[in-house]
């Protein structure tokens, strides 16, 4: 296979220094998290890692089946840009997988130091908020595991682990706090995405002189077009781009000032959030009596 | 005495951890559900494709063959001469022998001849390659040294210490018809059969159960049939917090004030 990119040799803690922020207490209330980080929090993680090791027969099976082969080692473009060890998707895996022996296994109770288990520590912790956060869940190691071992599933299962005791970054709180309030990550209100709207049918009329509209929450289109929020403040080519099209194929469109998002950043943090998020593109949609959703991002 | 424990007690020990610990192991993966569908595309669309896909993956690992040459080339002439001699070493416990295991005895005894070469460049990798040696750990190096060990007592038993095999078959004869008895064979037979036993008690415990384990695995058993929906065993509802400024309360009664309305 070619390699576009020399395989780096391993540099022991080049990125361990490279930290998110943590999160905010005023996005963590409204996200149904705790609001800093708990005091019993090595209780309430072992709690919530018996519990998503329970629910997720991926990450159970992962955590018993990696072989070490290293095949995925050299697949990580964080590990192939930094050379840190601990951003080999299997390294990364090692992460969760030394606690997971120490509480969860036979071995690793009995025999940890052969089996290199390890206790939630301090310094665990610390490693976890700064290595689960420096993957970007894209399962390309998935792709070259001989068993399909999906690091993303390990790095969600902690992320998901952290975020019950109250452990998280600033960036995706944040966003996923604005999702609840506007209904978008950019946190664009309601009557600015209308006047926005309205704003491209000017702009579309004095520069190319065609009549055509940009609809709002309204009820009874065939279409709920939910795009990605930067698409109607940045990216706005792309938004004259949809509306051409529907204008072209006839077809009655809409977006909603509930839900015009398609961006989930409850995929980085924890399952009830990318749910929450997820199910307001359905309530928009129910609200809005449309017939089709057409989603992006 | 020492015998005794070695070809009686040890051998029915050793079985019994193995396929009661296996199927605990399969027991625990198989209660727990799968959530979403987490299938690494491309995938195949039917159950038949699927299971194609995973006989592929057990017998000549497509994805280690697109990643690492020759992590596939050693592993893959493992698996291969393993299973061999796994099929060769049926001819002692099937009474009489079947045709196909006779047939395969030649090519079994050079399997056993060459296991160690892959084995070894296997051993050879975790220590040289610094990012393998990074992750290995006492138990990854503890398996391959039981497989080596236990092929090359083999191999001499073949070549250099020829064992009565007549003794060894009435022995296991005796295992697998609950009439056990002790052998008298060379202690290099001891060795082999010991390290065998010791094998079977490791592999629950282990990363080994690799070998069923895939046949579990989310990513490579499900189907990409993305236009069934999927149940989510474990779902729960979501509720809004009093916080949120944008709920669907909200939303309806916003509408209800608004005049755009589209009409056919």
């Amino acid at each position: 296979m070619k390699v576009p990119v020399a395989i780096p040799g391993i540099k022991i803690g080049a990125l361990q220094n490279q930290r998110c922020h943590p999160c905010k207490n005023k996005d963590m209330v409204k996200i149904d998290l705790p609001k800093e980080r708990e005091q019993a929090w090595k209780e309430v993680m072992l709690k919530k890692m018996a519990e998503v090791l329970r629910k997720y027969r991926s990450l159970r099976l992962f955590m018993d089946i990696c072989v070490k082969c290293g095949a995925c080692a050299d697949k990580c473009q964080f590990f192939l840009g930094s050379g840190d060890p601990k951003n080999m998707p299997v390294a990364r895996a090692d992460l969760f997988r030394k606690v997971y022996k120490r509480y969860f296994t036979l071995g690793g109770k009995i025999w940890g130091w052969a089996n290199e288990a390890e206790d939630l520590t301090e310094s665990v912790l610390q490693d976890w908020f700064t290595y689960f956060y420096q993957c970007s869940e894209c399962r390309r190691c998935s792709v070259f595991c001989p068993y399909g071992i999906d690091t993303a599933e390990i790095t969600m299962a902690a992320r998901e682990v952290m975020a019950a005791a109250g452990i998280a970054t600033k960036y995706v709180t944040e966003v996923v706090a604005k999702v609840y309030d506007t209904g978008n990550n950019l946190g664009i209100w309601a009557p600015a995405w209308k006047d926005n709207c309205s704003f491209l049918e000017e702009d579309l009329k004095d520069t190319e002189g065609l009549d055509i509209k940009f609809p709002v929450d309204a009820v009874n289109a065939e279409v709920l077009l939910v795009p990605p929020s930067a698409d109607n403040f940045a990216n706005t080519n792309t938004m004259i781009g949809y509306a051409k099209m529907f204008h072209a194929a006839g077809i009655s469109w809409t977006t909603s000032t509930y839900c015009n998002e398609g961006g989930n950043f409850g995929l980085f943090l924890n399952y009830a959030n990318m749910k929450k998020i997820n199910n307001r593109i359905l309530e928009a949609a129910r609200a809005l009596k449309v017939k089709r959703i057409y989603w992006g991002e | 005495m020492a015998a005794k424990i070695l070809f009686i007690v040890l051998p029915y020990l050793s079985a019994g951890i193995f396929v009661l610990g296996g199927l605990y192991r399969f027991y625990v993966w198989g209660r727990t559900p799968v959530p979403l569908r987490i299938v690494t595309t491309p995938a195949p669309q039917t159950r038949v494709g699927v299971l194609w896909r995973l006989i592929g993956d057990a017998l000549w690992f497509p994805n280690i063959f697109k990643g690492d040459k020759i992590l596939w080339a050693a592993g893959f002439s493992f698996h291969i001469l393993l299973w061999l001699l796994l099929l060769r070493h049926l001819r002692y416990f099937l009474y009489p022998i079947p045709g196909w295991v006779e047939d395969i005895q030649a090519m079994g005894l050079y399997a056993g001849y060459f296991i160690p070469v892959p084995l070894t460049i296997l051993f050879a990798r975790r220590l040289v390659s610094e990012r393998v040696l990074y992750v290995s750990i006492l138990g990854d190096f503890f398996s391959l040294f039981l497989l080596l060990a236990i092929t090359i007592s083999g191999v001499l038993l073949g070549v250099f210490f020829r064992t009565y095999l007549i003794d060894v078959k009435a022995m296991i004869q005796g295992l697998v018809h609950f009439r056990p008895q002790v052998p008298g064979v060379h202690w290099l037979f001891g060795l082999h059969f010991s390290l065998v036993m010791i094998l079977l008690i490791y592999f629950p415990f282990s990363k080994l159960m690799h070998s069923g384990g895939l046949f579990l695995s989310p990513t490579r058993n499900q189907r990409a049939n993305f236009q069934q929906p999927f149940v989510n065993p474990w779902d729960f509802p979501v509720a809004y917090n009093p916080m949120n400024l944008s709920a669907p309360e909200k939303y309806h009664q916003s509408l209800a004030g608004s005049k755009e309305e589209i009409r056919e």
